[in-house]
Order: C-alpha cells, then structure tokens, then sequence
C-alpha cells in the first residue's frame, strides 16, 4: 500500500495554490517533487503531513487518512532551516525525540549513531550556533528522522550543502530506502533526482504536469537525444540541422546534443558525420534528461516576483 | 488528535530549563531578589543612621511673663505630637524623646541651627497687642515634620496663653486641652478593615495587584517572545509536525508559568529574609521597638483563592500572548502583536487602584466577577471588604471558562499562526487563517 495523494486542492483567499494535485509514491521509493519556486511542492508536503488542511482531497498512507496517523508516521525537513540556537546539540535532539515519544535511551543511543555517520561525534554538547551551517543541516536531518519514521518528506534537503556533505546525505537516503522506508524530496538539483529517484512529480501553479516512473516519464517525451563530438568544428552544426528529423537542441563545447523522434534510426547522423571525413569522439543515444523534461514543461516562462508573493502570501490576497 | 501529554510537559520542560538557565535571568533574579531585601532594610538602617535621631529643638524666650516655663510645655506637647496614641512608652527610647532647651544667646543658636547641630530655634515675643508671636528659624517646607510639630506646639502654647490672659485658671485651661474621648466605629462588624490591620490589609492588597500586573506583563511577554523566536528561527515547523498546537501552547504557558513562578518564589523569600532580619538588624543598630505593620490574619481559606486567581489570571492572559506572539514573523513586531493584550491588563490594574479606594463601590463588585479583571480586583475585595463566598466561587468559574476559551481560539489561531510568514498582522486575516487550520 503506498502513499496516495488524492486529487488536493488548495486555496489562499483567491489563489489556487493547488489544483487538483494527486501523485502516489510506493513503499520503500525515493519520489522526487519538482517544480519553479511557489510551485507548490511546499504546499503538498505541509498537506501530506497534515500541517496544512487541503480545502477537498485526500492523503492516505497504507489506507489510511493522514489525519488519523500518527505524528511519528512522519519525518518532515523543511526548507527554512532552525532549530534552537542557543540549545545543545544532544539535547535539541533528544527533544524532538521524545516529542515523537521515543524512549531517552534509545534516542540517545540513535543520537550517537547518526553524529557517528555524519563525522560530528564531538558535537554533542555544543551549542547549534557553534555549529557550521552545513553540520547544522544534518543535525536538522537528524532531529527530523530521529524517531525512525516510516516516511520522510524533505523540502530542499541538499540546498547549502558542500559535496562531501551532499554525498553524506545521499548516502543515508539509500540507506533509509534500504531499511524499508519513503522518501520524498524536492530539489532543484535534476542530476539528484536522476540519481536517487524512481519516479517524480512535476508540479507548475499548483497542478501535476507529469508524474510517474522516470523511465515512463523519459519514454513518454516521445523522443530520443543523440550527443555527438567529433574533431571538426564543433561550431559548425548546420549540417547536423538539415538532416531529416533532427533538431540540434544544444550546443556546447564538449558536444552537440539532437534530438529525434522516439523510434527513428539515430545512426544516420553518425553515417553523415564519418561522411564528412571527421573523427567521432562521442556518439550517444539516450533518453532525454529530467532537466530538458523539466525545462519543456515549466520552462516556458519565468515566474514573475508578483506571482511568487501571491503565492507565498497568499492568505492575504483578498485582503 | 493526540492528547495534551506527554508533549505539553515535554514544552514545558524544555522551555523552564532553557529559561532558568539563562544568564538573563539569573541576573535578573538575583538583583531583583538584593533590592527587595534592601528596600526592606533601609528604612530600618537609615532610621539607626540619623533619621531617628530626636529632634532638638532651641527655644529663644524674649518675654518672661509666663507662669509656666513655656520651654517644658513646648516638650510635653511636642512629645504628645509624637505620640498620638498617647500608649505609654511606645514612643520608643527614652533617647529619641523631643530635646527642648532654653537657648540664651539666639544668635549662637542660629548659627548652631545652621550648622545642623540645632534641627530648629524658635523665638518668642510678644507683640504689641500683647499675643504672643512666633518665629521659627529652620527648614521652611511647609511639609517638614519638625516644623509641623513645633507649629501645632506654637498654637496650643498661644491658645493656652490667650485663655490664662482671660483670667482662666490653669485647671481649667489643662481641662481645655484633654484630648476628647473619640471612638471610630466600623459600619460593618466584621468588617475586614480592623482597627488594627487595615493598614496591612491595604499594603497587601496593593502588592496582590502590583505582583498579578507584573507577572501578566513580564511573564506574558517572555510567552509571546518565545512563540515568535521559534518562528523567526524557523524551529516551529519541526515542532508543528512533532507536537499539535494545543500541546505547544499549553507546554510554552506552562513552562513559563513555571520560570516565572520560580522567580516569584525566590522574591517572595527574600521578602520573607527582610522581614525576618529587620528585626534583628532593627536591634543591632539599636533602633528597635518600633511597630512594625500589622500583618492582616492570611489563613489558607484566604490564600487559596489568592493563588487560584493569580494562577488562572496568569494562564488567561499567556495563553492568548502565545497566540499574540504566534502571529508576528519577527521578534521586534511582538510589542505591536500584544498590544491589545498589553491594554487589557493595564485597563484591570488601573481599575484596581480605583477599587482599592472604594472597594464596596457597585462597579467593583460587578468588574471583580469579570475574567479578564477578577484576578486583580477580586483578591483585593476580598482583603478590603467582606465579599460573600458565592461571588468568590463565581469569579473563579468565569475565570476558569475564561481560560479554557482561551486557549480553546489561541491554539486556532496559533496553528494557523506558525505557518504565516511575512504577513501583517491583522484581525481579519488571523479569523480567516483559523477557519483553513487544523
């Protein structure tokens, strides 16, 4: 049994944040969320968790509506980073724990397992502003998981993070997908997704463009991408664009990338580069990227600073 | 929607520990804790220091047609001034009588009272008329006690003057001036207001107030700052999915509460150790003996309203400052949040000091049943008029449905608060949020 969202709709006085959003993610997957700024991927998840009350919908977990679980069903990382500064490490931690109702021996007994994992042992008995901001994220991670939920709903989670510690994180996502548990995360970061992610939701002003597996999604664009370098001009593509059915959608300077109808013959575009007498450095067929993906369905306009405040605000809008 | 506890206690806790162990208010505690224990002694120091020194007072006597030495009579009624309850020797020591002495040289004396060595000089002459006339060479407000005495003194000396010039014997005249038999006689038996605790009865009930209206203010405060710091530092959206809203509130008011109390607790020792020591010290310094306020009778039937009024009071108004402080989005718009707040309160302990000079007045009676004004005007009724037991148990009633509703539209408005950000706050957008909240 997964986690259904159910058809949400949401309004802030005149404006829909949602409309209709329905997705499913399956038990034990890592689901991406993705979408603009004031998409309403923040939105969904204060829903799921019951923060938020949808004006009509629903969420269920393995049956069951979201109002009647328990608050330790869930774990939620928000965007907006905070905990207590002034409180020491364990014991901020040991808070929540037992907020979530989690006995204090075996939270601290978790407590030293995580800092362990993230290499802040020696953090304990500091006080979170002593922290660097990217410890104090995975202490955020921490406080949020410490209670072993069975679903984790991450907003932003590798925002601010520098590479080792973006690596750390991954990792323990794995390792919370191994031991059973479903993660769902928004990121702006399409190589993550593509990297961690079995299926996703698109989500652009409040409504799902796409959602499903990657591969459906990938499959469903209806067209394949050939990346192609050879030693001639690499700025001399026009050849490329006359060939039947070929588009050249980027050029950069390590490869031109084209894209073609799913299901034509990609080798005639290295036939007509060996033609030319040039030598193929990379010839590659594969499916489009979640960024193209991306880009296609809420790429085509920038969200403007008035729409973005409204729907931040948007309680306010029918003032 | 689960229960109230555990989490509510582990707010609570939370909140009291990081509160108490914060230097602020340690600081603050134990300042607060030397001054109430100075304010206390000090009267009792500077009393031993000079203040009590008695007052010497050198009297000039330019005519000598009088019978009696007008010296002495000076003394005897300077010291029947000093001691309006004519009670044999609570006057104090022997020591801190009058000291009226006959000066010769009134231009030595003068320089004398310049020098401090004298408190006053006063002249006597007759006029032309023959009356007799007075002058007075000390401090000139027209407020200061010496100079009030030796007035009252001067008059009486002239009074008894005039009557023995008129050919009235000195018997008589000494019959004239017996003070007349005067008793005051409480229009209500069993009037709290004793003969011989009214005065205590009226410092108590201004402190009930003052200590009611300071821990609402600071208290209610410290509720509203702590709701808007977890905002601002974006710590409340972990705990809105960790705890519900009811539990956040009630622990936050509760552990507050609990500080505060703690505070309270520590003041009202050191009020204790003042009062114990100034005896003590009031006899080291050999100034004892004077009487010290009369305690109105406190037995527990009296204390526990006191208590259920404070306690209650203090969780009406923090309840609805939590709610105040859940709908700013930075600490400095707190002020502006519990403004209404802050207005209600001061609206009871102004209304209070109203009613502590006219607590039978019919509004008093009617506002001491009214929630958000009964935790200040009820104790002080019940202190300074009879107030029927009914009332008492009504007020409390009102007071505890007071508070559940309180917290029954605080946690609304506060779940629907901690997710506002950047808003203005208003009363519109906080009824519309609460119909959207869980």
């Amino acid at each position: 049994m997964s986690l259904i969202v159910d058809s949400i709709t949401k309004r802030f006085g005149d404006v829909v944040a949602l409309d209709a959003v329905s997705f499913s993610v399956e038990p034990g997957r890592i689901f991406g969320l993705l979408g603009a700024n004031r998409a309403g991927k923040t939105t969904s998840m204060r829903i799921v968790l019951d923060i938020l009350r949808a004006d009509s919908g629903r969420v269920t977990w393995q049956g069951v509506g979201n109002t009647a679980l328990p608050r330790r069903t869930w774990a939620y990382l928000p965007e907006e980073r905070g905990l207590y500064p002034r409180m020491k490490v364990g014991e901020q931690l040991r808070f929540f724990a037992a907020l979530y109702g989690v006995p204090d021996t075996r939270a601290q007994a978790e407590i030293g397992d995580w800092l362990e994992r993230f290499r802040i042992p020696e953090y304990l008995d500091r006080k979170m502003e002593e922290l660097s901001k990217g410890n104090q994220q995975k202490i955020q991670f921490i406080a949020a998981i410490i209670h072993d939920p069975d679903v984790l709903i991450m907003d932003e989670p590798f925002s601010g993070l520098d590479p080792v510690n973006v690596r750390l994180l991954k990792e323990a996502f794995g390792e919370m997908r191994d031991r059973g548990k479903t993660l769902i995360f928004s990121t702006h970061q399409m190589e993550t997704v593509e990297e961690l992610c079995e299926s996703i939701a698109i989500v652009d002003r409040g409504r799902v463009v796409v959602s499903g597996l990657v591969r459906d999604v990938k499959r469903d664009m209806g067209r394949q991408v050939v990346r192609l370098a050879t030693d001639g001009d690499g700025h001399n593509v026009e050849w490329l664009a006359d060939l039947p059915g070929v588009t050249v959608t980027s050029q950069r300077e390590d490869f031109v990338e084209l894209g073609m109808p799913a299901g034509s013959d990609p080798e005639h575009i290295l036939r007509a580069a060996l033609d030319r007498g040039d030598r193929v450095t990379r010839f590659e067929i594969a499916e489009p990227s979640l960024e193209e993906i991306f880009v296609e369905h809420v790429g085509h306009r920038a969200v403007t600073d008035d729409e973005e405040h409204l729907a931040t605000t948007g309680r306010e809008a029918n003032r | 929607m689960s229960g109230l506890f555990p989490n509510a206690f582990h707010v609570a806790r939370r909140e009291y520990l990081i509160r108490v162990r914060g230097r602020a208010f340690i600081i603050t505690t134990a300042l607060i804790a030397v001054a109430v224990i100075a304010i206390m002694l000090v009267p009792t120091i500077l009393g031993a220091a000079g203040v009590a020194d008695p007052v010497r007072i050198g009297v000039a006597v330019e005519t000598d047609d009088f019978d009696t030495d007008p010296v002495a009579t000076i003394q005897t009624l300077l010291i029947a001034a000093g001691n309006p309850n004519g009670e044999p020797g609570a006057g104090g020591d022997e020591d801190d009588l009058p000291e009226v002495t006959r000066v010769t040289d009134a231009a030595a004396a003068a320089d004398d009272v310049r020098e401090e060595e004298l408190d006053a000089l006063l002249t006597i002459t007759r006029d032309d008329e023959g009356s007799l006339a007075f002058e007075y060479l000390g401090s000139a407000s027209p407020t200061n006690q010496t100079r009030l005495l030796v007035t009252q003194a001067a008059s009486a000396l002239a009074i008894g003057d005039r009557l023995e010039r008129s050919g009235i014997s000195e018997e008589e005249v000494a019959r004239i001036f017996e003070p007349p038999s005067f008793t005051a006689v409480p229009v209500d038996p069993d009037d709290a207001r004793d003969a011989d605790d009214f005065g205590g009865a009226f410092i108590l009930a201004y402190a009930l107030v003052i200590l009611t209206f300071m821990a609402i203010l600071t208290y209610g405060n410290w509720v509203a700052q702590s709701v808007a710091e977890e905002k601002s530092g974006r710590v409340m959206e972990l705990l809105i999915t960790a705890a519900t809203p009811r539990q956040l509130l009630t622990g936050k008011v509760l552990g507050t509460g609990a500080a505060g109390l703690s505070q309270y607790i520590v003041i009202i020792a050191a009020l204790v150790i003042g009062l114990i020591a100034s005896g003590p010290v009031a006899e080291a310094l050999g100034t004892a003996g004077q009487a010290p306020i009369q305690m109105p009778d406190l037995n527990p039937a009296m204390l526990m309203p006191f208590g259920a009024f404070f306690l209650f009071g203090f969780l009406l108004y923090a309840t609805l400052y939590a709610a105040a402080g859940s709908m700013v989005s930075r600490i400095e718009d707190v002020q502006q949040a519990v403004g209404p707040l802050l207005f209600l309160s001061m609206a009871g302990y102004f209304a209070s000091f109203a009613a502590l000079n006219d607590p039978d007045a019919q509004w008093v009676g009617v506002l001491s049943l009214v929630p958000f004004f009964s935790p200040y005007l009820m104790p002080a009724r019940m202190l300074l008029t009879t107030v029927s037991p009914a009332e008492v148990v009504i007020a409390i009633a009102l007071l505890l449905l007071a508070v559940a509703a309180a917290i029954w539209i605080a946690s609304r408005v506060y779940s629907a608060g901690v997710l506002m950000y950047g808003q203005k706050v208003g009363i519109r957008t906080i009824l519309r949020a609460t119909r959207v909240s869980r």
